[in-house]
């Protein structure tokens, strides 16, 4: 073997962590691009969310507009769920993950692409959830902040979800155990999310101070979550 | 090239190796055979750094596994009954992400070059989910093979095979055999099994229990052998089961 490895025609390039990354979220966007199955089920799930609680509350448009932030984040999380185990999911079949775990790349890379690929699915939910909301319920999610918001939350979301779904994607119960393993995981996430999101849809903009400590929290829950992610993928999917 | 050395592997309080031995030689093609539950998909995987042993040595090229496992992956390919490709790529798409995966230079001329050398050329467009068993198969190989491993390691690859499917799998290995490459393979087909390969061994409840050369064995010979070691082991099973040992 050592004199094939010293021959040019053996020519593997040791190169990037990022290039194993970039192909993992190239080859889940080619194949979002030709199926077209995440995205479109989790939009599908939450327009017949929105519109549900939309005729639920249709009665009472003031407390509607209360509690539409909260709806928002509700709706990206059990969509978020659906796209988690659908993108997870893929790997299991034909078993795509054993031929990925035995190319020679970091454990942690798989979980990097993975988490990237997810994010820009929900993110593509997101901008049409945005648009929703604003039209039904007339608030200013159209603010720089509140995407931006939307965005770090996505992130630490995401970021959570590929580890636990990675987990319970290997047991029977895996479309039950996901949501009740996630969503309370995500609520140290989600409050201050919504806290902060909450603090823009009044005509004024907020202080800073006042959403200071809750966008430090998202911060904190995305930078944790990466970083446990990133440090014990390799024990979650070699297990 | 695979140096196997008093392999176990314990699942629970089940043991499925119970210290295997084998030998298996750079430019070798080995076959493994034995019945289900044999062990032979456990020992197969192991080497593939898919899952860890209990006790014992594995060495691949000199690196031990699972210490040198990251050094390992880069010289072993694995051709399985499942196709470990993406149905919903073509498969040009297929070739190209593991391409990027092995870091492979010029991704796109070794995609071609090796569609083309299994005959899938015309087809690199199309989604592996329109394909027939025997294609799969065949694409499986390609993407094996593509960063020119010097291990092959196949389990049970004619599962599912037409004779013609078969057979092509059989020239495409011969081919990779005769390009230098080691070869590791377990099946349940004996013919194809002895044929193809210079030595088969034959495990049996997690031990392998003979080897022969194939050059020198007929395939009746090896089927009488085989029914031998198969039938003594499981009377010996029986009686301890009896004797309440």
């Amino acid at each position: 073997m050592s004199k094939k490895e010293s021959n040019s025609a053996f020519s593997i390039q040791h190169s990037s962590f990022w290039s194993s990354v970039w192909a993992i979220v190239w080859k889940d966007l080619q194949i979002e691009k030709h199926t077209r199955q995440i995205v479109s089920v989790m939009i599908m799930f939450s327009l017949v969310t929105v519109i549900m609680f939309n005729f639920a509350l249709e009665a009472n448009l003031a407390a509607a507009r209360q509690v539409a932030t909260g709806l928002l984040w509700a709706t990206i999380l059990l969509a978020g769920t659906l796209g988690l185990n659908r993108s997870l999911a893929i790997e299991r079949e034909n078993q795509t993950m054993e031929a990925i775990l035995m190319a020679p790349i970091e454990r942690s890379a798989i979980y990097l692409g993975k988490v990237i690929s997810t994010t820009v699915f929900t993110l593509i939910l997101e901008a049409i959830l945005v648009f929703i909301f604003i039209i039904f319920f007339n608030k200013p999610y159209w603010r720089p902040q509140v995407i931006l918001i939307l965005f770090l939350g996505t992130i630490g979301y995401i970021a959570a979800g590929v580890l636990v779904t990675s987990m319970t994607i290997q047991t029977r119960t895996r479309e039950v155990l996901l949501p009740v393993l996630l969503l309370p995981l995500s609520l140290p996430l989600v409050l201050p999310a919504a806290t902060a999101v909450s603090a823009y849809m009044f005509p004024q903009l907020p202080a800073i101070a006042e959403i200071q400590t809750p966008l430090s929290l998202v911060l904190v829950y995305d930078l944790l979550m990466l970083v446990v992610g990133f440090l014990t993928y390799h024990y979650v999917v070699e297990s | 090239m695979i140096e196997i050395k008093g392999l176990i592997k314990n699942y629970g309080l089940n043991s499925v190796l119970r210290g295997v031995d084998l030998h298996v030689g750079a430019g070798d093609f080995v076959t493994l055979v034995g019945s289900n539950g044999a062990g032979k998909t456990t020992l197969l995987r192991i080497v593939a750094t898919l899952q860890r042993s209990t006790a014992g040595e594995v060495k691949v090229g000199g690196w031990s596994l699972p210490k040198h496992a990251a050094k390992v992956r880069e010289h072993i390919g694995l051709v399985s009954h499942h196709a470990l490709l993406y149905g919903d790529l073509t498969a040009a798409e297929n070739l190209t992400f593991f391409a990027r995966l092995y870091r492979l230079e010029n991704p796109q001329d070794r995609v071609a070059a090796a569609l083309k050398t299994v005959g899938l050329l015309a087809r690199q467009r199309d989604p592996v989910s329109t394909f027939s068993r025997g294609m799969v198969q065949r694409l499986t190989i390609a993407r094996a093979t593509l960063h020119e491993p010097d291990v092959l390691l196949l389990d049970e690859p004619y599962t599912g095979l037409d004779q013609d499917a078969a057979q092509l799998l059989d020239d495409l290995l011969r081919r990779e055999w005769e390009n230098g490459r080691t070869i590791l393979m377990i099946t349940h087909d004996l013919t194809h099994g002895l044929n193809l390969c210079d030595r088969v061994a034959i495990l049996n409840r997690g031990k392998i229990v003979a080897e022969v050369d194939s050059a020198h064995t007929t395939p009746a010979e090896f089927l009488e052998l085989y029914t031998e070691h198969t039938r003594r082991r499981k009377k010996a099973a029986r009686m301890r089961v009896a004797s309440g040992e």
